[in-house]
């Protein structure tokens, strides 16, 4: 339980060993590596001047680059490849050395069937591009199919053909009598006119042209230039059609050589992890402070992973220091907690990686994220769905990291919705006592092991209240240790204890009467102590009188904190009575049609579809008003956050994953 | 005219259409943060799940409506096969007066969380890791439509038919 011990780790080493250095190191994986940005350009190094940050940024733009080529062929193949995708990805399994093998065997034939991908998936780009090139051009030419003229002809020895276009409030023959009185001897053709334009084509002597524009420019005239397209505009639609169709063709063909490449397509995922984790390899090298002869880079390992890290240095017989962090020294985190408690991990990560003052609080909280989420859906049938799906996307995609953690939290608070939902009686609400009413004319119940929240709120809403107590009371208790640790005594005392002793004489005063009536002075007693305590100490850290005696009321003041903080828990019941309150509006809608085999159907399909809307809209509430306790009302007892993640350097593969010599 | 305004059969209903006004709340709420979420997911599609999840969060008010609406009806009888029960005017109103918290605070913590719910979409928009605080955001506007709900439910548990 608690944050992994790290220790500092300081190498310098030949650059003669490196590269093979740097690749044992990653397949370790358990060394977060310090960049040196920064330290180089101190003016305090000017002294060092053979000191440089090695850099060998040619070999990662190489690297880049192929990357950029597989990424490509990888989208190509999946556009087209006919199986389904998985909804998660699972990393095949490989041994380091079969790894290698494995891809010095496919090299060849991947990196042939990446180009041929690369290749395809250019063509029909080219093509779709050219297609829509072949389409404007169509939508220019489609006004002028009646024009007889081939378009490429724009002028003879003594005459220029030019076309145009108007507004289409342009009088046609206004227009033809005004050419005709300038420039007589031209000929004026109205080819088509549609909503926006009209358009025009003429026949002038090419000395009278400068007249015909002259002429024209009262309607606004706008001449066209397509002498680039060859043969009369219906020749040349007929032509493009045609072109298209044949572009068409060789999409399709290209279309269907990416889809038969999709056995490949796991070769070149392959591939990818292997120049991702190369390109990783040598941009590591940038962050290494390098001279002639030798490297040095320093970082971070955890303490229990000492032991293969020194055996691996002193194989390359590198120089070493390994140190434990000063305690005001900013340590990366890394999480460990033991079996039941890791994935609510995902939890805490979500807040904020704890600091270094922090203590984890993934095992304390993970009991009562477990009872809460649990209590919200509490619906006994909803818990064994939740759970059997997060079970399945377990044993079937097998997920890592923080998915896993997930589907693995949701598996347990599954289990802890269906302990909830029978001690409630919550099976799809009330859908057997429904569906035996009206189905089968026979009062079905299944009667609730503890009680039904809906025959008596109030036992519920108090129930909460004291579990939300009990969860504050942990927290500040949490907050108390590590007042103990850090040696201030005193404020432990002040600052938390006291509102112990307040708060319990608080619930004896009040309650305490009905066990006997000696709590009620006890409690009293208790109270008076208490906020007198804390009015007279709550203000120790101000200066001067009036500073002391502001502080110790704005101190007790922070009573309606816990107030509020409290009633902030009966969320617990609010939520399990909307499960459970949707669930018996969804039967109710299905037994609308009453019995028979139409009841049935309807009821059944009220079941499956409500079931499916409930369970995804309280399982959504549960998991945000759970992290809400934590995050607010719990963690704002003792905990601050603000630490960095741990990020070893490794291999961050996507498709494959390597196996350490000694899982094999 | 008049009597059959003040019947309490009539107040009952008035008390479950009331508490189903919460879902005007969650349907601009909805909507606000649906428009944002389409933004984000015309920049990345990718995100469609994540900002889906933030969008469904403003939802929850009108269920709560629909949730006293129905007991109401249940209470009164409405969803049974006998009949609607006879209420006296003094039941009628207290019905109408439990259905009030959720359907005001409804309608109000459903606009407000729809916003929030919106910043929370940008955010994931800009920091898809930080979803959770988005979340959370929004899910502290919501505890004032559970404060209600709960105020609603335990009102209309205490009243006497």
């Amino acid at each position: 339980m608690a944050a992994v011990e790290m220790r500092k780790l300081t190498v310098i080493g030949l650059n003669s060993g490196r590269a093979p250095f740097i690749y044992e190191l990653m397949h370790l994986g358990v060394v977060e590596i310090n960049s040196q940005d920064g330290i180089i350009s101190d003016e305090e190094t000017d002294w060092l001047p053979d000191i440089f940050r090695s850099s060998n940024s040619a070999d990662v733009s190489r690297l880049e680059g192929d990357i950029i080529r597989v990424s490509t062929a990888l989208e190509a193949i999946s556009k087209y490849d006919p199986s389904k995708k998985p909804l998660l990805i699972t990393r095949k399994e490989f041994g380091r050395e079969e790894f290698i093998a494995y891809m010095n065997k496919v090299r060849t034939d991947t990196e042939r069937n990446m180009d041929k991908a690369i290749a395809a998936y250019k063509v029909i780009n080219d093509g779709k591009a050219e297609i829509n090139h072949l389409r404007s051009l169509i939508t220019g030419l489609q006004p002028w199919v009646k024009l007889d003229i081939p378009l490429e002809m724009n002028e003879t020895e003594y005459v220029s053909v030019i076309h145009g276009l108007t507004g289409a409030k342009v009088q046609s023959g206004q227009l033809m009598a005004a050419v005709t009185e300038s420039v007589p001897s031209a000929i004026v053709q109205e080819i088509g006119a549609d909503k926006q334009q009209k358009y025009f084509s003429f026949i002038v002597l090419k000395e009278e042209k400068d007249g015909l524009y002259e002429a024209l420019r009262p309607f606004g005239f706008s001449g066209i230039n397509m002498a680039d397209q060859q043969g009369t505009p219906t020749e040349a639609i007929h032509r493009y059609e045609k072109r298209i169709e044949e572009i068409e063709k060789t999409i399709t063909e290209n279309e269907k050589v990416l889809a038969e490449l999709s056995p490949a397509r796991k070769d070149i995922e392959y591939l990818y992890d292997l120049l991702v984790t190369q390109r990783d390899r040598a941009r590591i090298v940038g962050e290494m402070l390098s001279t002639d002869t030798v490297f040095y880079f320093d970082g971070w390992m955890p303490a229990k992973a000492q032991d293969e890290v020194e055996e691996l240095l002193k194989r390359y017989e590198f120089y070493y220091d390994i140190q434990v962090p000063d305690a005001d020294e900013e340590v990366p985190i890394l999480l460990h907690n033991s079996g039941v408690a890791t994935p609510f991990e995902a939890v805490t990560n979500m807040y904020s990686l704890p600091s270094r003052k922090d203590i984890d609080p993934t095992t304390i909280l993970a009991p009562f994220y477990f009872v809460f989420f649990g209590m919200m859906l509490s619906d006994a049938a909803y818990g064994i769905i939740l759970s059997a799906l997060c079970f399945f996307v377990l044993k079937k995609y097998k997920p890592e990291g923080t998915i896993y953690k997930m589907f693995k939290m949701f598996f347990y608070c599954g289990i802890s919705t269906f302990i909830w939902g029978a001690l409630f009686g919550g099976w799809f609400g009330d859908f057997f006592t429904v569906a035996g009413r009206t189905l089968f004319n026979k009062e079905i119940s299944i009667d609730p092991i503890w009680f039904n929240p809906m025959d008596d709120p109030m036992k519920l809403l108090i129930f909460s209240l004291i579990l939300g107590a009990i969860h504050l009371f942990v927290g500040m208790g949490v907050q108390a240790y590590m007042y103990f640790r850090d040696g201030k005594a005193v404020d432990a005392i002040c600052d938390i204890i006291l509102w112990y002793v307040l708060l319990i004489g608080l619930v004896l005063f009040g309650v305490g009467g009905m066990v006997a009536p000696v709590l009620t002075t006890v409690g009293k007693v208790m109270s008076i102590v208490g906020a007198g305590g804390i009015l007279l100490t709550g203000g120790r850290k101000k200066k001067g009188i009036v500073g002391k005696v502001t502080g110790g009321l704005g101190a007790l003041y922070g009573i309606t904190s816990y107030l509020s903080d409290i009633l902030s828990y009966s969320r617990l019941l609010a939520l399990g009575l909307a499960t459970g309150v949707v669930a018996q509006v969804i039967n109710t809608l299905g037994s609308l049609a009453g019995g028979g085999v139409l009841g049935a159907i309807l009821l059944t399909a009220a079941l499956v579809f409500g079931t499916i809307f409930n369970l995804a809209i309280n399982a959504l509430g549960a998991f945000v008003h759970s992290c809400r306790l934590m995050y607010v009302e719990f963690f704002g007892k003792f905990y601050t956050g603000g630490g960095r993640e741990f990020r070893p350097f490794a291999r961050k593969t996507k498709y494959v994953k390597i196996m350490k010599d000694q899982d094999k | 005219m008049v009597e059959s305004l003040f019947s309490g059969e009539f107040l009952a209903l008035l008390g479950a259409a009331t508490a189903a006004l919460a879902g005007i709340g969650s349907a601009i709420g909805v909507g606000v943060a649906g428009e944002a979420a389409a933004g984000v997911v015309s920049e990345d599609p990718n995100k469609f799940g994540q900002v889906l999840l933030l969008q469904a969060l403003p939802g929850t008010q009108g269920i709560y409506g629909l949730l006293i609406a129905f007991i109401i009806m249940v209470k009164v009888g409405l969803l049974g096969g006998d009949g609607m029960l006879e209420l006296s005017v003094a039941q009628g109103a207290s019905i109408f007066a439990a259905a009030v918290p959720i359907g005001l605070v409804g309608i109000f913590s459903g606009i407000a969380q729809g916003k929030a719910a919106a910043s929370g979409i940008m955010l994931v928009g800009k920091k898809p890791s930080e979803l959770a605080k988005g979340m959370l955001f929004a899910a502290m506007v919501e505890t004032y439509a559970v404060l209600a709900l709960l105020v609603s439910f335990l009102m209309l548990n205490s009243i006497q038919l």
